[in-house]
């Protein structure tokens, strides 16, 4: 007893160097979007050291303010806006249980143009379900993703996710939908009568190898993007996020099959020396 | 009509178990995805947060990240432990304990879908003519021997190592090392066809160690389970932790003393966990910390009301001497199935004779 409080108390003086761990579904990775893609972006800037706040930075997109919405909560927490300085936007979650995800949104407008960035904050803020929060409709064009990873989940290399495209809140059937990679990927998809297009990520991933605390879970960043022009105004809107690499590619399943075959193996006396003895039994009747 | 589908209390516990196999792991199916996280943070069920198709939530996945990255990261940021950082961990048990207090130790034997599958494994193991072993002084050693191995478990790996790990003592690999080792992880996720769980990771030395212990124990529980029941189940820390609500929950096992307690021991060859303070003790004593509220002991004491399955003043079972010899007739204690005699017709012998 008095070696583990000497070792909590070694733990608390030592003070080591904290990074967070990434539960939630999915969230984007800290960088700069310059370089791999033109389409707007929302990016996390800084190091993460709260769960309840984030700074996001606007990359190829200009606005004065970031608006945040929250899947459930009191009027003035649905709709938060949080003004953009140079280095981005804070964001907070408005109170708790108000749901894990947020949906973040920043729209530039022109007379010629209406860019929308959007990409989503998970708090880590149990709640409400982003059902309803991605079902309104909130700009002229926008890309809906259908479900969004559940905890513990994010996208990864080589899934299929799916994708809802609205125009004024009716899906949009055959609208292309471009998909860039901070690996360079770019491909297309249309989606489909329902308006939905089925994504499949690319297997492009180079891990950066950064095992630096061992905290950081791989991730990089994409981008889905979509245009429309109606009346001589063009609409574009992406949705960026990230997504990881395949788990195979550092797990072996022929190590887990091996071990299982040798827990089977340390089994097998349960089972032989119970036979050896019915045999036995079946011998002196 | 209930009672033909479901003859024994048994049949009926079979039938539960499977129904809940398939809300704890193919739950989203069902339910949706969102609801499905829903569920999974609102109930806690030995349903892997690492598949991505379940509708529940283990407990022990929460304790182990609250522990990690709430308190243990709080208090080296903090340096003090304060009600804000233990609020969360409080609320994990106390939703936790709710639940449990409304099913007891019964979610052991009615739900856990790794328990099912144990169970599962039990009765084909019997059917290929394997031998039940038990753990018990004649056989595999008594089985107090290993109680304390779970509470181990639970101490070291569900609580010590989290906070060790966020306090920044261990390294971030030892977040949550129950989990890593956890056999159910492996098997609720080969359930979905998913077999990036049973691969062990190779980008870490420690994860490596943990990966190889959890398929090791996968396989092992899985020829194990042929000829030994509910393997698993005598040294997982979720056995642990509800019993620390057991005495607190409406739902619990109760015997009163009869004359051939200790004699028969009936109940505790029918038992799949071998408890033999079933048989020889009554009250708070024959209601073992690894009881897993089956039943199958009232369903196999052959004493009118000895035995009884109670949710608070309501007996929900209770063993009848009747019931025991329908009972015993259909399947022997141990779980065998009761050879099937041929015999002639009395009339049909006669008239061939003739």
């Amino acid at each position: 007893m008095r070696r583990l409080s000497l070792v909590l108390l070694a733990g608390l003086l030592a003070a080591p160097a904290l990074a967070q761990h990434d539960h939630g579904g999915a969230r984007p990775a800290v960088g700069e979007g310059r370089g791999w893609t033109g389409a707007p972006l929302l990016l996390p800037a800084g190091a993460r050291g709260q769960r309840e706040a984030a700074q996001v930075k606007a990359v190829g997109i200009q606005a004065d303010s970031l608006a945040v919405y929250a899947p459930d909560g009191p009027p003035e927490a649905l709709r938060r806006d949080f003004p953009v300085g140079p280095e981005g936007a804070r964001i907070a979650s408005g109170s708790p249980k108000l749901g894990n995800y947020h949906w973040l949104v920043m729209r530039e407008e022109t007379p010629e143009l209406v860019k929308v960035a959007s990409s989503v904050w998970y708090f880590g803020n149990p709640g409400p379900s982003p059902r309803k929060l991605l079902a309104e409709s909130r700009h002229e064009l926008e890309i809906i993703p259908e479900p969004l990873p559940r905890e513990h989940g994010s996208y990864r290399e080589s899934e299929k996710w799916h994708f809802l495209v609205r125009l004024r809140g009716a899906p949009l059937a055959g609208q292309a939908l471009n998909l860039e990679t901070e690996f360079g990927t770019r491909t297309s998809f249309v989606t489909d009568q329902s308006g939905v297009a089925t994504i499949l990520f690319p297997r492009d991933f180079r891990p950066p190898r950064d095992k630096a605390g061992g905290h950081a879970r791989q991730s990089a960043k994409f981008v889905l993007s979509t245009e429309k022009i109606e009346n001589e105004r063009r609409y574009l809107t992406a949705f960026n996020l990230t997504y990881g690499p395949d788990p195979e590619r550092e797990r072996s399943l022929a190590w887990g099959a091996g071990f299982c075959l040798a827990g089977m193996l340390a089994a097998t006396p349960l089972l032989r020396r119970r036979l050896a003895a019915k045999a036995k039994e079946s011998t002196d009747a | 009509m209930l009672e033909r589908l479901f003859p024994t209390l048994s049949r009926f516990r079979l039938a539960v178990q499977l129904l809940m196999l398939v809300v704890t792991v193919y739950g989203s199916v069902f339910v949706g995805s969102y609801m499905a996280d829903k569920i999974s943070n609102a109930l806690p069920a030995l349903s892997c947060a690492y598949d991505q198709m379940n509708g529940g939530y283990c407990v022990l996945i929460p304790t182990q990240h609250i522990l990690h990255h709430r308190i243990g990261e709080a208090m080296v940021r903090a340096q003090q432990l304060t009600l804000t950082m233990v609020l969360p961990l409080l609320m994990s048990f106390a939703v936790f304990f709710a639940f449990f207090f409304v099913l007891g130790k019964a979610f052991c034997g009615w739900i856990c879908p790794l328990g099912t599958l144990q169970e599962v494994l039990g009765r084909v193991g019997r059917r290929f003519g394997f031998g039940l072993r038990r753990l018990s002084a004649d056989d595999l050693g008594r089985t107090e021997r290993v109680r304390p191995v779970k509470w181990l478990i639970l101490l070291g790996l569900v609580f010590l190592l989290p906070l060790l790990t966020g306090l920044g003592v261990t390294p971030h690999a030892l977040g949550n090392p129950y989990c890593d080792v956890c056999p159910a992880r492996i098997a609720t996720t080969l359930l979905t066809g998913n077999t990036e769980q049973f691969a062990v990771p190779i980008d870490d030395n420690v994860k490596f160690v943990l990966g190889a212990t959890a398929n090791f124990l996968f396989g092992f529980i899985v020829l194990a389970a042929l000829a030994v029941r509910q393997p698993f189940c005598r040294i997982c820390p979720l056995l642990a932790f509800n019993s620390l609500a057991q005495r607190l929950s409406p739902m619990r096992l109760v015997k009163t003393r009869h004359d051939n307690c200790g004699k028969c021991s009936i109940c505790t060859d029918a038992c799949p966990m071998d408890i033999p303070e079933i048989s020889r003790e009554e009250g708070r004593k024959a209601y073992s910390e690894d009881c897993t509220l089956c039943g199958r002991c009232a369903e196999y004491c052959p004493q009118d009301g000895t035995i009884q399955l109670k949710w608070g003043p309501f007996s929900l079972f209770s063993s009848s001497r009747a019931y025991y010899k329908a009972r015993v007739a259909g399947e022997l204690p141990d779980g065998s199935v009761k050879p099937l005699k041929f015999v002639r017709a009395a009339g049909k012998a006669a008239g061939t004779d003739a």
